[in-house]
């Protein structure tokens, strides 16, 4: 999985976009992503995720787009007027990444986040290269991590 | 109270889950951002709100919320009415603001309070 996030100040736009390379969607799927009512989840009759990815690119002047293929993947493009007076903040973007990265670390994530020519990423795969056996979800390599992006992020002024 | 008790005394106009206007509810929250209703509302509660995407009506249905009252003249997106009427879940429109709604709802008996 890749996730981009540029912030483009001179542009007035940030951009977040989310690839992989899952088992992706056909184009009635694909449609249906963006019905709050519709979910592969079994345990609850709403899907909320992308639904309210869109409604946020909408209410601050950005677009949204989904592109997926069965078999290859899926890509979500969510882009925002970066000074729209209700565009939400980006959030903890360390925190984020920690969870997922812990979450699932099996997962190869390549991070990226660019912002006044400026660029922190984050490559899963070459760091669980470095780690040998020792498994990404380790203690003391989450701790280790949070350091990592939250000095990365802070370099950037993007935390 | 019953939604159609608190729609008669404070003039709102049901549009959707018309089936489901004898229900009885005795709390309520205010709230415009969805994560935040999301994660603080109570089922049964009854949701004073601005959002008129069909969002709101998945979120009503996940927090099993009483009804949804639209604010300041505020109409429903087209697939937002299509979604209540479908899912039966009250929607009700007001003309006036949410601190008004809120204020007369309070007055009558209903709260915010856990």
């Amino acid at each position: 999985m890749e996730i981009r996030v540029e912030e483009d100040m001179a542009a007035d736009r940030m951009v977040i976009e989310i690839v992989d390379d899952g088992c992706g969607m056909d184009e009635e799927r694909a449609r249906k992503a963006l019905d709050p009512f519709f979910t592969t989840k079994t345990v609850r009759r709403v899907g909320l995720g992308l639904p309210l990815l869109s409604e946020a690119c909408r209410m601050s002047n950005g677009e949204f787009r989904l592109e997926s293929c069965p078999g290859k993947g899926t890509r979500v493009r969510a882009a925002f007027q970066h000074s729209h007076i209700d565009r939400k903040p980006l959030g903890n973007m360390r925190d984020t990444l920690i969870t997922l990265m812990s979450g699932h670390p099996q997962l190869d994530l390549l991070y990226e986040h660019r912002k006044e020519g400026k660029t922190f990423s984050l490559d899963t795969r070459e760091i669980k290269a470095d780690l040998g056996e020792i498994p990404l979800d380790a203690p003391a390599v989450v701790s280790a991590l949070r350091t990592l992006i939250q000095s990365g992020l802070e370099d950037l002024g993007a935390f | 109270m019953t939604l159609r008790e608190a729609a008669e005394k404070l003039g709102l106009k049901p549009v959707a889950g018309l089936s489901r206007l004898s229900r009885e509810f005795g709390q309520g929250y205010v709230s415009d951002l969805l994560s935040d209703v999301m994660a603080n509302a109570k089922p049964g509660d009854i949701w004073v709100t601005l959002q008129i995407h069909q969002n709101i009506i998945a979120v009503a249905t996940l927090k099993e919320l009483a009804g949804i009252i639209l604010i300041s003249g505020r109409q429903p997106e087209k697939q937002t009415l299509a979604k209540a009427e479908e899912e039966q879940v009250p929607l009700l429109l007001s003309d006036l603001p949410a601190f008004e709604v809120v204020g007369q709802l309070y007055q009558m008996g209903i709260t915010g309070r856990r």
